[in-house]
């Protein structure tokens, strides 16, 4: 358990401290900010729900920032092998599954702090104009099913797949990914988009606006209609666990693999 | 602590690393000389845990580390410094070794950290202690690496070519560092530089094409080239017969120091041989050079 949080701990710092992680979050978030148009949380009238209003941004900011969080972290597993630290780590009394689920953590939680602090700004700019402390909270709440799990997703799949593929093709394959499988509408072409399995939040944003509306394509028929109930709380708790269980797919898949590596013994005769 | 490697192979796909290698360490200083390539890093990756061998015993204080049981056990008395030892180049020094020191299970916070500053004041690094280390020298990267070997205070120490890429200062500074840390512990150094287990190791061994050419005494080795090291000086062209060892140009001419097992040229007087010459007689032995 040290092992575990000790990585987590360190990678979250490593990661926290990335210039890069902060330019692309600040370059996206602001590119929805000023893009929004009349739909966007802005145009929001005075006396909207807090709840609505930050369900609206969480919206607005899982569009596009969840492409850094992929970016950025579909080098941080093989990293350790470009800079070589993978011998000195493996020497050590940790086994592997504690290192990519130290790596997994930290990085969840790295990426989870532009997204919260983009939420939280949010909040923040709104309070002159509706004078609802309640934003505050209902960024965070927010933050946890909208953006979070969403997060998990990505982190699980972007540590993990580019350990078999080259880091640059997965990049390029994520965002292709990314714009199919969550904002591609199912009438235009099969896609996963409006499925309890879209790590934009469609689910979770449209059970937090709470005014019958759907947030984007949640529950609209299309391809694999039993991935596609009604928007409820129900289906909104049932989309979170699902999102997070996918992430945890490739990463449970990852330390089976190098679990299985560590036990390998050999003959002591030829 | 106590080292048997018996009959120990590894293959990687078609090439042979290691062909049956045989060795017995007991402590102390062990230095494993060979050229690049001979199976050093491989050996050292095994004896590490990081690298499972094809077949062979290897028991490294009383634990087999053919099983996983045996491997971790000896990695928590383990200190490894690995050939090309990379770095978190976004950490400080401090941080490193905080984050290898959590990995090696020192969870008591005040200890750890009292630890990271004292092993970086012995590498000689207090002063860059917060600086990152992407800045870093070769030299530099080196000490944080036998740094981060000592934490935990491991009683068996690996290093795998520790002065490549050092200059003279820092490798003459490693190696007095290295020879003060054998007290108690057993430090298997890997290099292909024979002057630095003429410095500081009392027991050795050589590989060459994966298998065990020689293992005793350092004196051992130096005696190979007993009888066969000369010493010639002259202005003319250097000697065709046996190896050149060294060329120094003085007054007088090139004095030249040459392994063979005939005198090079009717000038040529015996010498007392250095542990280079007798490498090199062994080498010479193992596989014979164009004469000539």
């Amino acid at each position: 358990m040290t092992a575990l949080l000790a990585v987590a701990r360190y990678e979250f710092r490593m990661q926290a401290r990335k210039r890069s992680l902060w330019i692309a979050a600040v370059l996206l978030g602001g590119t929805l900010v000023v893009l929004q148009g009349d739909r966007g949380p802005r145009s929001l009238p005075v006396g909207t729900p807090a709840r609505e209003v930050m369900a609206t941004w969480a919206l607005l900011f899982s569009i596009l920032m969840p492409l850094a969080y992929g970016m950025l972290l579909a080098d941080r597993l093989v990293r350790d092998r470009r800079l070589r630290v993978e011998p000195l780590l493996e020497s050590l009394p940790v086994g592997p599954v504690a290192r990519l689920g130290g790596k997994y953590l930290g990085g969840v939680a790295a990426c989870g702090l532009p997204g919260l602090a983009a939420l939280l700004v949010a909040a923040v700019t709104e309070l002159p104009k509706r004078h609802d402390p309640a934003l505050l909270g209902w960024a965070l709440v927010a933050f946890a099913v909208v953006t979070l799990p969403g997060i998990a997703m990505v982190a699980g799949f972007a540590l993990v797949c580019p350990t078999f593929l080259s880091v640059p093709l997965f990049r390029v394959l994520f965002v292709g990914y990314w714009f199919w499988g969550n904002m591609l509408a199912p009438a235009f072409l099969p896609s996963l988009t409006g499925t309890v399995l879209t790590p934009i939040g469609d689910y979770a944003a449209t059970w937090l606006l709470g005014s019958g509306q759907t947030a984007l394509f949640a529950g609209t028929p299309g391809l694999l209609p039993f991935l596609r109930p009604d928007p409820s709380g129900a289906s909104a708790a049932l989309s979170v666990a699902v999102i997070v269980l996918c992430g945890l797919i490739p990463m449970t898949a990852a330390a089976l693999a190098a679990h299985r590596a560590t036990r390998q013994t050999w003959p002591a005769k030829a | 602590m106590h080292i048997e490697i018996a009959d120990l192979r590894r293959r990687f796909g078609r090439v042979t690393a290691l062909d049956g290698v045989d060795l017995t360490v007991s402590g102390g200083m062990f230095g494993l000389l060979g050229t690049n390539g001979a199976g050093k890093t491989t050996l050292m990756r095994i004896l590490a845990g990081v690298l499972p061998a094809t077949s062979g015993r290897v028991v490294v204080g009383g634990n087999d580390l053919s099983t996983r049981g045996g491997r971790v056990a000896v990695q928590r008395r383990l200190g490894y410094l690995p050939q090309e030892l990379g770095l978190y180049p976004d950490l400080t020094p401090t941080e490193f070794l905080d984050y290898v020191g959590l990995l090696k299970g020192l969870d008591d916070r005040a200890a750890r950290r009292g630890q990271v500053g004292d092993l970086l004041d012995l590498v000689g690094l207090s002063d860059v202690a917060g600086r990152k280390l992407k800045g870093f020298s070769g030299g530099m990267r080196r000490r944080v690496g036998i740094a981060q070997a000592l934490l935990g205070d491991p009683t068996l120490l690996i290093v795998d070519e520790p002065t490549v890429g050092l200059d003279p200062e820092e490798r003459i500074r490693f190696r007095t560092l290295l020879s003060s840390l054998a007290g108690a512990r057993t430090v298997l150094l890997s290099t292909h530089i024979v002057e630095d287990v003429a410095q500081t190791c009392r027991q050795t061994a050589v590989l060459a094409a994966g298998r065990v050419l020689f293992t005793g005494q350092v004196t051992d080795l130096t005696a190979r080239a007993e009888g066969v090291t000369w010493e010639i000086v002259t202005a003319g062209s250097p000697p065709t017969d046996g190896v050149v060892v060294s060329a120094i140009a003085r007054t007088d001419g090139t004095h030249y120091r040459v392994v063979s097992p005939r005198p090079p040229s009717p000038d040529a007087i015996p010498v007392s041989p250095s542990l280079e010459e007798g490498y090199v007689a062994l080498m010479r032995s193992a596989t014979p050079l164009p004469v000539g």
